[in-house]
């Protein structure tokens, strides 16, 4: 019984030091990305108050904060997923879903808008800053996993699997039911109210 | 902010007053345990519901999954109203109140003897530690986020809120709380949804948005996905959810069940869970269809998701002008306490009925249980707290959860049913058959490493089932005595007037002085089968539209 008590304890502390490990990075990297978020957001709100100085300062601590915190996260990460995927013996590795795919997979969309505000703010366009610094926050943030499955496909197994589930269900109910009340009435006789 | 932080901190001192207040009047343990058993069906309805419905398996846990997946989420809304609570409702909650039973492992032991309650109520209680502890946790993160509330005073707050008036009120308190909570949730979450849909164009705007322009699947959109769905696929949302997960969570889980055994009626009890069916089918509009817009509005205003989780407080917290805010949470924080309470109250009576009176200290005073019974809730709040930040920090805790819920649902499901339908099965295969379907659903979740939950419980279940029946065919028959009144093939018109009286005994009303019993027949709008039947044509029109 001691050997069990210390095998748990210690596979409950292995496990434990491993999670606070990843937590801990999944906390850094969602520290890194909402400075981004709010530094692009002060960029948006600036611009609307007219004080492109504050909109350069801004843009430029967003610029640093994607180029020194939050893009090297995604791209060290995603190589780590990637090399884990390897390792696991997954074909294509480069496919495989992480955590991190689906930002590794958007960071030309955002370096692209992120030279657009450059321009945006040189050429001091008001008007199409606040949709290209919305689209930026939209592209670092989580996007729903469920976008991007296929759209619906039906094969014949599936057709034959859902039917004999409706009808398995519709028969095996009717059969239960009339088992159900020949036994009641076999054992009780009714009460003819 | 100031005006929400009021509202909010009103909200908590009128449930606190409330909750005292509703727990006078409370002498035994019948009042304690099981609400005097004075309930109409309005209360059980709305009871059930809101216990059913926190932080967790509620707004946040499934307003998240909503972002993430779509529709699909609204499955737990939009089949456990019908598979679930009808189901339950019509089929299996005669047979606990009939059998004058307290709790469901207590229904058990009168089935199939003691070693099964012992296993089922120690797996429940340790579930529903961790489930208070979770809530507990997620209340004060979310009201941290929202309105910078600091975390454990916050938590502190909660719990003696609810706790108080669980521990003096027990049951009668819980349930005529939880209803108040029931329509602070409906009044102040519902506004949400038309705010939104106001804003992304209704519906067909949403649609046409994620569809045409962002060209996102259409299986976003469908309630009942093909096989290949990697978060729930379609037929095995039918098998393992409606067969299996809502008719095992609706009729096993505890602080539901609990609910309607303390109905003042058989007929309140059945008609209280058929009807809380139309509240569990409003509830995927509160949470589910608000979060198919909220992408829309996070790409359109540039508002930062960091992960599903924290969706839904970004959403309310960006979209909701000062004060409705505050109502807003107040609603929320309803959905959460009333699920702690729920959880609790049901708690300290297995603690008290299934172990403590059962095998520890068997054969005291009424009183003693009652009194124990109030010390077991201010135990289970103190473990609970404890386990706060332990939850916070260890997956293992939900990894244990999770292991619980697929031991807990599709293995009781199996005994469950061939215990109520066929008086052949007996304690040795339903021992057997319970254990090896546990053990099939660890090995298929941790070894296998089966992640659909569906198919953990619909497999379990079938595991069970076929080692239950071969094993008691294999084993002696159960005695009729043993077997007469719980099973479908009883005869419960002879039962009748033996059920009333003990219950009468047990509420401290003279046998003699009762009045004849009358059959009465309820008005039309009270008709269980009227209930019944809409409910589920309304499911059928939901998987019309959504399907």
């Amino acid at each position: 019984m001691k050997k069990v008590i210390i095998l748990l304890v210690v596979v409950s502390l292995v496990l434990s030091i491993q999670t606070a490990f990843a937590q801990v990075g999944e906390l850094a990297f969602i520290e890194a990305r909402q400075e981004f978020a709010d530094n692009l957001t002060a960029v948006k709100n600036a611009v609307k108050a007219n004080d492109w100085l504050l909109a350069q300062q801004n843009f430029d601590e967003a610029q640093k904060s994607w180029e020194s915190d939050v893009k090297p996260m995604i791209v060290e990460g995603r190589k780590e997923e990637i090399e884990k995927a390897r390792q696991a013996g997954i074909e294509n590795p480069e496919n495989e879903q992480g955590k991190l795919k689906e930002y590794s997979d958007r960071i030309g969309e955002i370096e692209e808008n992120l030279n657009k505000i450059a321009l945006l703010l040189q050429s001091k366009k008001d008007s199409e800053i606040e949709p290209t610094v919305n689209a930026t926050i939209w592209a670092i943030s989580h996007q729903p996993r469920g976008f991007d499955i296929p759209q619906r496909t039906y094969s014949v197994w599936d057709w034959v699997f859902g039917l004999g589930i409706g009808l398995g269900f519709c028969a095996f109910a009717i059969i239960a039911g009339l088992y159900l009340r020949r036994s009641y009435y076999r054992r009780y006789q009714r009460l003819g109210l | 902010m100031s005006s929400d932080l009021m509202i909010i901190v009103m909200y908590l001192a009128l449930m606190f007053a409330a909750g005292v207040f509703f727990s006078r009047n409370i002498k035994n343990t019948a009042d304690y345990f099981l609400a005097a058993r004075s309930a109409p069906w309005f209360w059980i309805m709305g009871a059930v519901w809101a216990t059913n419905i926190g932080f967790l398996h509620g707004y946040l846990a499934h307003g998240g999954a909503a972002y993430e997946w779509g529709v699909i989420q609204a499955n737990f809304e939009w089949f456990q109203g019908p598979f679930g609570y009808v189901l339950t409702g019509l089929f299996f909650i005669a047979f606990y109140w009939r059998a004058g039973i307290f709790t469901v492992p207590h229904f058990l032991e009168r089935r199939y003897g003691s070693g099964i309650r012992v296993i089922y109520s120690i797996a429940w209680l340790i579930f529903f530690i961790i489930t208070i502890a979770a809530e507990l946790y997620l209340g004060g993160l979310f009201l941290r986020r929202l309105i910078g509330l600091p975390f454990w005073p916050t938590v502190f707050v909660l719990t003696a809120v609810v706790g108080t008036y669980t521990l003096l009120g027990g049951l009668g308190a819980a349930i005529m709380m939880e209803f108040v909570q029931f329509v602070i949730m409906m009044l102040g979450t519902m506004p949400l949804l038309f705010i939104l849909l106001n804003m992304t164009g209704g519906f067909e705007g949403i649609k046409d948005v994620l569809i045409n322009q962002w060209h996102v699947s259409n299986q976003y959109f469908s309630v009942l996905p093909d096989n290949h769905h990697p978060y729930g696929p379609g037929p095995w949302i039918i098998m393992g959810q409606c067969f299996v997960v809502t008719i095992g969570w609706c009729a096993g889980h505890q602080s539901m069940v609990q609910r309607n055994l303390g109905a003042r009626s058989l007929y309140d009890s059945k008609l209280g869970y058929v009807v809380a069916g139309v509240p569990k089918t409003l509830g995927a509009f509160l949470y589910v269809v608000p979060m198919l817009a909220a992408p829309i509005i996070f790409a359109q205003q540039g508002i930062f998701v960091e992960k599903a989780d924290a969706a839904y407080g970004k959403l309310i917290l960006n979209l909701l002008p000062a004060g409705m805010l505050g109502l807003f949470i107040a609603g929320l924080v309803s959905a959460g306490l009333s699920s702690i309470s729920g959880v609790l109250n049901s708690s300290s009576t297995m603690v008290i009925k299934d172990v403590y009176e059962r095998f520890l200290v068997k054969g005291k005073s009424d009183h003693h249980y009652f009194i124990a019974g109030r010390i077991a809730t201010f135990g289970i709040i103190v473990a609970s707290l404890l386990l706060v930040p332990v939850v916070a920090r260890s997956p293992l805790i939900m990894w244990l959860e999770q292991t619980l819920l697929a031991i807990l649902l599709g293995p009781f499901m199996g005994i469950l049913i061939l215990g109520i339908f066929w008086r052949r099965t007996n304690t040795s295969g339903s021992l057997i058959g319970y254990l090896v379907g546990s053990a099939f659903a660890i090995w298929y979740q941790q070894i296998w490493g089966q992640k659909v939950f569906f198919k953990i419980s619909w497999w379990s279940f079938a595991v069970t089932l076929v080692v239950t029946v071969i094993a008691s065919l294999l084993t002696k028959r159960p005695k009729e005595k043993k077997v007469e009144g719980i099973t479908w093939e009883s005869d419960f018109h002879a039962q009748v007037g033996a059920i009333t009286e003990q219950r009468a005994e047990t509420n401290g009303i003279q046998v003699s002085s009762m009045p004849d019993i009358k059959i009465i027949m309820p008005p039309w709008y009270l008709n269980l089968k009227y209930w019944a039947t809409g409910i589920l044509l309304a499911q059928l029109l939901l998987l019309f539209f959504f399907g």
